[in-house]
């Protein structure tokens, strides 16, 4: 069996999210603390216990001029078009033997319209248009084919960790030496069947989003979509690429306890997070910041806070940015991957916001509500879903 | 890196159980088509289901007490492919095997009955019973907590050609070393809200049975069930190569692809073929592309007798393949050209050490795997 250690390159990244559309706004969001949760705009909220989500600013969702109309497109499809073209932008010449993108609900929204059609038993002309565009697959395969790109992708559907699968799958398929580029990512939108979903679980929040405070009540969700370029470091530098960040480390783990809820000890997420430390050989001391899952929810944030204080004996610096762009499921763990490299390339760290303390005996660094100055050379990002799936990715910083 | 099929496990139309159902195929026998309505009794689709008895020795679990006809195929097929090896959930070390779990249209029954009761009643009758069900990766919990296994488990989701993105995924894990197997689950679960979507994307036949390579598209014919088969490192049929997850951006461009993916495993030109044709517009692609490169093959096309089981469809064909090897018989041809007289019944493949797999899925993907004979 031929097994190898390929190192892992990042060499471009793009992002569609609350926060912004491309890098330079998201970093700015995430410098000053912007919290872009709002009232829910998509679609009828009025029954629900929580009436606020984060979504995309609607040009992020939006068609951008490229070859063939486009107008019939799901807006994931769109966010996930957009993504990869401030990709490509940044490194034109890469050229993805494989893509692995993460999502749970696909073009959910037209699977919506579709069946409300045939409940009311008018406006099915658009079916057929609905129901192409609804499959998890179709928005990763029109991203790729706006692009002319004819890699064969891998469509992960696990939850809340899907992102963060994927980002670690690619890393893994490269380290392996069984693939040399792939491009990973997540993308979701938000829909009414999710969101009425985690709202009939009362997990959603009717308040702030407020992960790891003593007082916190729930998640909200987000939106949006964030690939990573991801490269055989050696083939990266070959080919004079600019090298944004390394992959060193990934560990996932699933959690039987219960399709929803997590170990309240906190093993699933500490055997994600021990695998992606044993993978970069690599000591818990040496991450200087985590980015957490922290949903917000009592059950999860609870069980993540153990794991985190478990491992992690040094006060290493932790935050949800859930709490400003909330909680985009599939497309999360790339996000917050993006936003890990971000702080890296920017030296600060991500807050926080709307948190006021923890419980007594939660023992965690808390970025508490504004960014902070400071030189982030490694981290480490948190997904934990449905379905007892746990992930954590490491990330280092490029060398200077 | 030799992987090998150590063990497989199906629930089809036809039933369970590899060898009642693979004599069936030999047989020639085709699912009976029943029919579903929608609740108004209004339209009509044929279908062709699992009969109940197909799961009449799946062992009770918790995980399944409230869970949908896909978790309970899955479950079934999955353990039947540990059994074939051998193997136990008590028996697997359980940071040694990894699950890879394919679907396509997922817990349709539970998404369809949770926001029907949103559209009509509104959010404050919706179910927190029925939510979590209606995630695409709760089949593959279920089914991972029944093994007890405690390290990856990967939903993956496509198109009827997802089973082989699943083999691919599962290849790729087997790099590394730690791990011993890896067991890969296909599986779809039919209702009439599915058949109304396939009829209103024009890609339905109004009524049974299903045929394949017809002068016109006539339509396909929904299926469900579960197909698994249990990667490992020794075995008597081996991946001599794979790739799934290709894609296409037109249906006129599915011949090139499908060509495409043939060269990349390496399909001879007299290769046998386990095809995909389903009685829609991945007939004639397939027609063209195997004309390309498969002039002279052999073919058998599975949803014949089992209908398109979509997320089931693309492992159905792979266990059809690693029995044709095992048996060394390939069930009644079809031939996507007009070769008269057809022969009526199995023929040998005697000296015969290779079957490709090809799949072609109606959202623009694609598929194919060669098999070979291993020395196992």
């Amino acid at each position: 069996m031929n097994v190898t250690n390929n190192r892992v390159a990042v060499t471009a990244i793009g992002i569609v999210s609350p926060l912004g559309i491309g890098l330079p706004e998201t970093v700015e969001s995430l410098r000053t603390g912007r919290d872009c949760v709002g009232p829910v705009t998509r679609f009828d909220v009025s029954h629900c216990r929580c009436k606020t989500a984060a979504e995309v600013p609607d040009r992020g969702s939006q068609p951008i001029l490229l070859r063939g109309g486009r107008d019939r497109l799901h807006p994931a499809s769109h966010m996930m078009i957009r993504a990869l073209d401030e990709a490509l932008k940044q490194d034109p010449a890469f050229s993805p033997d494989l893509a692995v993108i993460g999502t749970t609900s696909g073009g959910m929204s037209f699977g919506e319209h579709y069946y409300r059609a045939l409940a009311r038993h008018s406006g099915l002309h658009k079916a057929p248009r609905w129901i192409a565009n609804y499959p998890p697959q179709k928005p990763v395969i029109d991203a790729l084919e706006s692009f002319g790109i004819e890699s064969p992708c891998h469509v992960i559907a696990n939850a809340c960790a899907s992102g963060t699968n994927a980002i670690g799958h690619a890393f893994h398929c490269i380290r392996s030496g069984n693939h040399t580029r792939v491009l990973a990512g997540g993308y979701d939108a938000l829909c009414e069947l999710v969101f009425v979903g985690f709202d009939s679980l009362q997990a959603a929040t009717p308040e702030k989003c407020r992960p790891f405070d003593a007082d916190r009540s729930g998640m909200v969700l987000g939106e949006g979509a964030a690939v990573l370029a991801l490269e055989e470091w050696e083939s990266a530098q070959d080919r004079g690429a600019t090298i944004l960040a390394e992959i060193t480390g990934y560990g996932i783990s699933t959690d039987n306890h219960h399709l929803t809820q997590p170990n309240p000890s906190g093993i699933g997420a500490r055997l994600a997070m021990e695998q992606a430390l044993r993978t970069a050989a690599l000591d818990p001391d040496r991450v200087d910041y985590i980015n957490a899952h922290g949903t917000a929810t009592r059950f999860n944030d609870s069980a993540e806070a153990k794991a985190i204080a478990e491992l992690f004996p040094h006060d290493v610096a932790v935050s949800s940015t859930k709490s400003m762009m909330g909680h985009s499921l599939g497309a999360a763990g790339a996000i917050e991957a993006v936003v890990c490299i971000a702080a890296m390339q920017n030296s600060f760290l991500p807050p926080n916001i709307n948190f006021r303390g923890t419980e007594d005996d939660v023992r965690l660094n808390i970025v508490a509500n504004e960014s902070k100055p400071h030189n982030v050379r490694v981290a480490l990002s948190n997904s934990f879903g449905f379905g007892g799936t746990n992930a954590s990715i490491l990330l280092k910083a490029a060398p200077p | 890196m030799s992987l090998h099929i150590a063990g497989t496990g199906w629930v089809t139309p036809l039933g369970s159980g590899i060898d009642a159902v693979w004599q069936r195929i030999l047989d020639g026998d085709r699912a009976e088509v029943s029919q579903i309505s929608d609740p108004l009794g209004t339209e009509s689709y044929p279908l062709y289901r699992v009969p109940a008895t197909a799961l009449q020795h799946l062992p009770p679990h918790p995980r399944l007490r409230r869970a949908s006809g896909i978790s309970r195929f899955a479950a079934a097929a999955g353990l039947a492919a540990l059994a074939e090896a051998k193997l136990s959930p008590n028996d697997i070390d359980p940071d040694k095997i990894a699950l890879v779990f394919a679907v396509a249209n997922g817990g349709v029954i539970y998404t369809k009955r949770f926001y029907s009761d949103i559209v009509a009643t509104g959010a404050e009758a919706a179910s927190p019973l029925l939510f979590p069900e209606t995630v695409f990766n709760a089949a593959a919990s279920h089914l991972a907590a029944i093994i007890g296994l405690s390290g990856t488990t990967y939903t993956v989701v496509g198109d009827g050609s997802v089973g082989l993105t699943g083999l691919k995924v599962g290849e790729d894990l087997m790099s590394d070393p730690n791990l011993d197997h890896c067991l890969i689950v296909a599986a779809e679960e039919a209702d009439w809200l599915l058949c109304d979507a396939y009829a209103k994307w024009r890609l339905l036949r109004s009524v049974g049975p299903l045929e394949v390579f017809g002068k016109t598209a006539q339509g396909t014919i929904l299926s469900e069930g579960a197909g698994a088969v249990l990667l490992s490192r020794t075995g008597s049929v081996a991946i001599a190569a794979s790739s799934g997850g290709g894609h296409f951006k037109a249906r006129h461009e599915a011949a090139s692809a499908l060509s495409r993916v043939l060269k990349k495993v390496g399909s001879r030109d007299d290769a046998i073929i386990v095809s995909s044709a389903n009685g829609t517009f991945v007939d004639a692609a397939e027609a063209t592309a195997l004309q390309q490169v498969s002039p002279n093959g052999l073919l058998y096309s599975p949803k014949v007798a089992l209908g398109e089981g979509v997320g089931a469809a693309g492992l159905w064909q792979i266990i059809i393949g690693a029995l044709a090897l095992r048996h060394q018989t390939l069930p009644v041809p079809q031939y996507p050209r007009a070769q008269n007289p057809l022969p009526n019944d199995a023929i040998s493949l005697e000296g015969r050490d290779e079957v490709t797999v090809l799949s072609c899925g109606l959202g623009q993907q694609i598929g194919a795997a060669r098999l070979s004979r291993s020395q196992h």
